[in-house]
């Protein structure tokens, strides 16, 4: 068995596994803590609360206009999710590997240029919130370990990508996929989790402001 | 011998000369009439008469000789020009220049040293970057970095990497360099815009900036007076800010040849755009010397947007007095 069978072969299948596994139960761990029961008598909706608190706070202008001196980091925030959710769900490769390699199934992926252009927002976006956190010096001072291990592991998981974007070569293509594993397999360990824990925390400040009548 | 003798032996001569001459040439008529080997082979024939009058644009062949017609072009004359032009003179010289700063800065280091805080360090700080433009010099800087490493495993790496890693691993190198450059270019010419609105307001030639070169920009001892910006960032800033627009209009042509440009365009691009990189490589050595190992107290400014009162006063002493006299101005 070469590297290259066993990147593309055992070392795939575990750090999908560990991904999903340990990636379910911190979630599970979230959702069944629980919190302590309100004793006082409700003034609205936490529901609406929760889910008013995930909907708008992901409203463009008014961040923006509220964000002050990192406006640019606000907009930096938007290009690099959103351009990182396109170019893993939606870049032609991609979905051929998910559909011959995980779930049997594909869906319509984008153009060559709609990929390139997200890819050049993920890499613009992601530059720019990486750079602030050394740039920052309260930013700096908050920012752990964890955070820059995250932050770099996500950049060098897209550098390999993007250098890949030939798919000339084997070994460019499984540096790329050997990164992706380390980067899946510390996923679940690190801040990258708030990919799924976001509309959670948020939903429960949205909840608790729900609750006493107040917005969040 | 008697005369009728001679003419005789001259007269056979003569004949045996011809003969030969006659049997030559047509020994040469058969060869170039493809006699010369088996059928469906050259044979002895040549040609290099039939390419070079290919190339040289012959009436009645395809060639190169009208260079705006794309069309029924089998040899690009002016491409073999181009690509002996760029390894001759841009690589060549281009190798030179940079190696050329590179001996002058550890020259100039090796002489001078670091350059201290006058008086050492005060203590206090003074704001002299805001979080934008740190923000703007870093992306830049980043993406210089990226762009740079790459572009020049793609300008140098046929003659430094292939003897040492080989051709099948430079073919790699290569693809993976292209690619990376040409994802990272549109967002450097971004960056760059960002940086020339963050950085453009005190970056226009002032009178003291004659003072300041005048005085060498002390950099051979001795104060110059400056602003904001010294003459020689004033310089790097303008340098970068105009190759960094050749670079960035060259490299949209090279990465859509077929929407905006013709071949010969293209060739010009290429050109220009390897000497802009020169050019921006060179002049960011010297930054990135000055800025760090160079220069004390320096790279603080874009680390921390703060500096040291005594390294303004050193290197900036008449944007310092408009600091203070601008405090003092809000105290009133």
């Amino acid at each position: 068995m070469t590297i290259v069978d066993v990147i593309e072969g055992p070392l795939w299948q575990i750090s999908v596994w560990t991904f999903v596994i340990l990636a379910v139960w911190r979630m599970a761990v979230i959702a069944l803590a629980g919190r302590f029961p309100a004793r006082a008598r409700s003034a609205g909706s936490a529901s609406a609360g929760a889910a008013a608190s995930v909907v708008r706070r992901m409203a463009p202008p008014r961040i923006v206009r509220n964000s002050g001196r990192t406006w640019f980091v606000t907009l930096a925030g938007y290009a690099f999710h959103f351009g990182l959710f396109a170019v893993i769900l939606f870049a032609a490769p991609h979905v051929a590997f998910i559909k011959e390699q995980l779930i049997g199934f594909g869906w319509s992926s984008l153009p060559r240029w709609g990929f390139i252009v997200a890819a050049e927002l993920a890499f613009a976006g992601l530059m720019v919130l990486w750079i602030r956190r050394f740039a920052d010096p309260v930013v700096r001072l908050i920012s752990r370990p964890d955070d820059h291990i995250a932050a770099g592991l996500t950049f060098l998981v897209m550098l390999t990508g993007c250098m890949a974007l030939g798919e000339q070569s084997t070994f460019l293509r499984v540096t790329h996929l050997l990164t992706v594993e380390v980067w899946l397999i510390y996923f679940p360990f690190s801040s990258l989790m708030h990919t799924f824990t976001w509309p959670l925390s948020r939903g429960l400040t949205g909840a608790v402001a729900g609750r006493r009548g107040t917005r969040f | 011998m008697c005369p009728s003798n001679k003419s005789i032996c001259l007269g056979t001569a003569f004949l045996l000369l011809l003969v030969s001459c006659t049997a030559a040439a047509q020994a040469l008529d058969r060869a170039s009439a493809g006699q010369g080997g088996p059928d469906n082979t050259l044979g002895n024939q040549s040609d290099a008469d039939m390419w070079r009058a290919i190339r040289q644009g012959e009436a009645g062949l395809p060639s190169a000789s009208s260079l705006n017609s794309e069309q029924g072009v089998l040899v690009n004359a002016q491409g073999v020009w181009w690509s002996d032009m760029r390894a001759d003179w841009v690589i060549t010289y281009g190798a030179t220049v940079l190696l050329g700063v590179i001996v002058v800065i550890a020259l100039y280091f090796a002489l001078r040293g670091r350059i201290r805080i006058d008086g050492g360090r005060s203590g206090r700080r003074i704001t002299r970057f805001s979080l934008l433009q740190r923000v703007a010099h870093w992306s830049v800087a980043t993406l210089f970095l990226l762009l740079a490493l790459t572009g020049l495993v793609l300008m140098f790496g046929r003659y430094a990497l292939v003897p040492l890693i080989g051709h099948e691993a430079f073919s790699v190198a290569a693809t993976a360099a292209m690619q990376a450059h040409n994802l990272f270019g549109p967002i450097f010419t971004l960056a760059l815009l960002t940086l020339f609105i963050a950085f453009v307001r005190n970056n226009f030639p002032e009178l003291t900036d004659v003072g300041w070169l005048l005085r060498g920009g002390g950099l051979f001892g001795g104060h110059a007076s400056a602003g904001r910006y010294n003459f020689g960032e004033k310089l790097w800033f303008w340098t970068a800010v105009a190759a960094g627009i050749l670079l960035s209009v060259t490299g949209f042509l090279l990465l859509f040849p077929d929407a905006f440009a013709t071949r010969n365009q293209l060739q010009l691009a290429g050109t220009v755009h390897g000497i802009a990189a020169i050019v921006f490589v060179g002049f960011a050595c010297g930054h990135i010397y000055l800025g760090t190992v160079g220069t004390e107290g320096t790279l603080e400014g874009m680390t921390q947007g703060d500096v040291d009162e005594n390294w303004a006063r050193t290197h900036h002493d008449l944007w310092l007095e408009k600091v203070v006299t601008d405090i003092e101005d809000q105290r009133v």
